[in-house]
């Protein structure tokens, strides 16, 4: 089931995650990028990897543009493809987890995200949890 | 998607002002280059709202601007054009570049006629895809030292032809001669060099595309000539940027100028206009990673040239030079520069900010190369891949947007709506009908990147030539296209 709803945008594509914590609701936003990039192909290099991905930031907003900038970026380096991340510690300013992820070869990538932004950026606390919006350019 | 509310003041056919009263908080007016037509799609999204906010930036000058292809980006609108006077404390914002630092675009011409390739156009379009690597995170052949590495970040195209991907004209025709001055490899981080490493002389994905075109309009009859174009002459355009060097540098200098924010007092609507003075350190600092990213994309495109070059040689069995595959032009299209211009009697170093805008020098600009010092700049207009796009020429009106024009069609649907709404192979049957032959790495993206999705490009460089920004010199269409 998909965990994210698509957002309307013209250039590019912007997601709205809901999870009922702080650490479910980074662990959706990026486990989005990759349902929206990545599709997994038949392979018998099944290897799991893992990287730590360790944030710091000012505020909420920015550990999260942060995180899934840092995502984006060692997912390229490391050419993989991120399925899980297990997220140790987390509070509005920092971030420790390890993602989860098998080498690119294995999926056949539809799209190029690029970054996430800031613009138009929403992360609320409500009744039921979290919800985040943003928009990442493609 | 919700609509614009801001009501436009008309100042005539082609351009629309927002008034500084629109929002507390705007420095200068904005000013909107569109017809009556093209303002109705304009209005469906938030691309008004954004000229706005870019309106803020400290130190900006005259008008934050819009060109006739705007349309809803991430902080900056795209197809915005904005200046910021150095010495009042004029700001660089990463935002307005963006990720893809110098995506840009090139032209060339051939001497072949439409007659001589048009049985072979499918070859070709397949041989390409062969030789070209595209996709997203594709590699090429190209494989480098860490020090040539650091090479091409100084010296852009220039490292390119020295190492044989061309010729020494080519630098002629291309903006900056393909190197900007003043990179500085110690501003770009590791990360960013391991996020670029072995992308030279690829396309990437996306909009990016190298497309054969036959010219089916001459404007001007004497430009035409000074060109040597003619009609049913070959061409063949190119739509690249700095790929992941340039994403890495963008993300890593918007971490930083998020708190230049605070540290300037500078107030903006939208973090991702997150900016520093230009003569900040943090300003500096990007400036000179910018333009290692911009030098990247320069010889990115001269190797994608050169591939190209040797594939019609491969396919047609003569050395491109007998073909005639000269370099028309090459220009960036997102990228700040530092320019000068006069404002009110007295000459300023401006901060221009081109995000989806071309630069349009007219006429004797000292920047132009000898050959195009009476024709005024090229400026190349890239459109959807079933209608046409076009090759302008600078005009000294164009000084009212810092000489800049139109970069090319604007999307006009998302990305999810043209996947919802448009199928792949009555879109492929369609193209196939008007005898335009499509390949591409992903099949989304022949799909995301369809002629639905975009502005009539026709409708956008009718309003950029009628404005008199820019001057048609003749349009092209589509005949084989290779996608990312």
């Amino acid at each position: 089931m998909k965990n994210y709803e698509i957002l309307e945008h013209t250039a590019d594509i912007g997601i709205r995650v809901k999870a009922k914590d702080l650490g479910g609701l980074f662990k959706a936003a990026a486990q989005a990028i990759f349902a929206l990039t990545a599709e997994k192909q038949p392979s018998r290099d099944r290897e799991k990897h893992k990287v730590i991905i360790n944030q710091k930031a000012a505020s909420l907003e920015e550990l999260f543009i942060n995180w899934l900038n840092e995502v984006l970026s060692l997912s390229a380096v490391e050419a993989m493809v991120f399925e899980d991340f297990q997220i140790s510690k987390i509070d509005e300013h920092n971030i420790e987890a390890v993602a989860l992820g098998s080498d690119i070869k294995n999926y056949k990538i539809n799209t190029e995200i690029k970054a996430a932004t800031y613009h138009a950026l929403k992360i609320e606390k409500n009744n039921s949890g979290w919800v985040a919006e943003v928009i990442f350019d493609v | 998607m919700s609509e614009s509310q801001i009501k436009l003041e008309k100042i005539d056919d082609f351009r629309w002002r927002i008034p500084r009263s629109y929002k507390p908080g705007m420095r200068v007016p904005g000013l909107i280059y569109a017809d009556e037509k093209l303002l109705k799609d304009i209005y469906q999204d938030k691309a008004l709202e954004q000229v706005a906010n870019v309106a803020f930036l400290p130190g900006i000058v005259s008008y934050s601007l819009a060109m006739p292809d705007i349309h809803w980006g991430y902080g900056f609108p795209i197809g915005g054009v904005a200046a910021t006077d150095i010495e009042e404390g004029g700001v660089i914002s990463p935002g307005g570049v963006g990720f893809d630092i110098n995506c840009g675009v090139r032209l060339m011409r051939t001497n072949l006629e439409y007659t001589d390739v048009k049985d072979k156009i499918k070859d070709l379009v397949y041989r390409l895809f062969s030789d070209v690597p595209a996709g997203v995170g594709s590699k090429g052949d190209i494989r480098l030292s860490a020090k040539e590495e650091k090479e091409i970040l100084i010296k852009g195209s220039q490292w390119a032809v020295a190492n044989g991907y061309g010729i020494e004209d080519d630098l002629d025709c291309t903006e900056e001669r393909g190197a900007i001055t003043g990179a500085d490899p110690d501003a770009v981080s590791e990360r960013a060099y391991q996020r670029g490493k072995a992308q030279s002389g690829t396309l990437g994905s996306g909009n990016h595309f190298l497309e054969i075109q036959v010219i089916d309009q001459l404007y001007d009859a004497e430009l035409s000539d000074a060109f040597g174009l003619n009609l049913g002459q070959i061409m063949v355009m190119i739509h690249s940027g700095s790929r992941g060097l340039g994403y890495q540098i963008c993300d890593d200098y918007t971490r930083n100028m998020v708190h230049c924010l605070q540290k300037y007092s500078i107030t903006v609507p939208d973090q991702q206009l997150a900016c520093a003075p230009v003569n900040s350190p943090e300003g500096k600092s990007y400036l000179g990673a910018m333009k290692c990213a911009a030098n990247y994309a320069w010889a990115n495109r001269q190797c994608l040239m050169h591939l190209t070059r040797l594939s019609f040689e491969k396919a047609l069995g003569l050395p491109w030079e007998k073909l005639g595959m000269q370099l028309i032009y090459d220009v960036a299209h997102n990228i700040a520069k530092i320019e000068k211009y006069e404002i009110e009697g007295i000459t300023k170093n401006l901060c221009v900010h081109r995000k989806g805008a071309t630069r349009a020098f007219p006429p004797g600009h000292p920047a132009l190369p000898e050959k195009y010092k009476l024709t005024g700049q090229p400026v190349i207009i890239p459109g959807d891949m079933a209608r046409n796009s076009y090759l302008l020429v600078g005009t000294e009106k164009a000084q009212e947007t810092f000489y800049s024009a139109c970069h090319g069609a604007g999307r006009v649907k998302s990305r999810t709506a043209a996947t919802k709404s448009i199928n792949l192979n009555v879109l492929l049957k369609e193209l196939e009908s008007k005898g335009i032959i499509v390949k591409a790495s992903g099949r989304g993206t022949i799909v995301e990147e369809a002629p639905q999705a975009y502005k009539n490009v026709n409708d956008v460089v009718d309003v950029v030539h009628n404005a008199g920004i820019s001057k048609r010199v003749c349009r092209m269409r589509p005949l084989g296209v290779i996608k990312g």
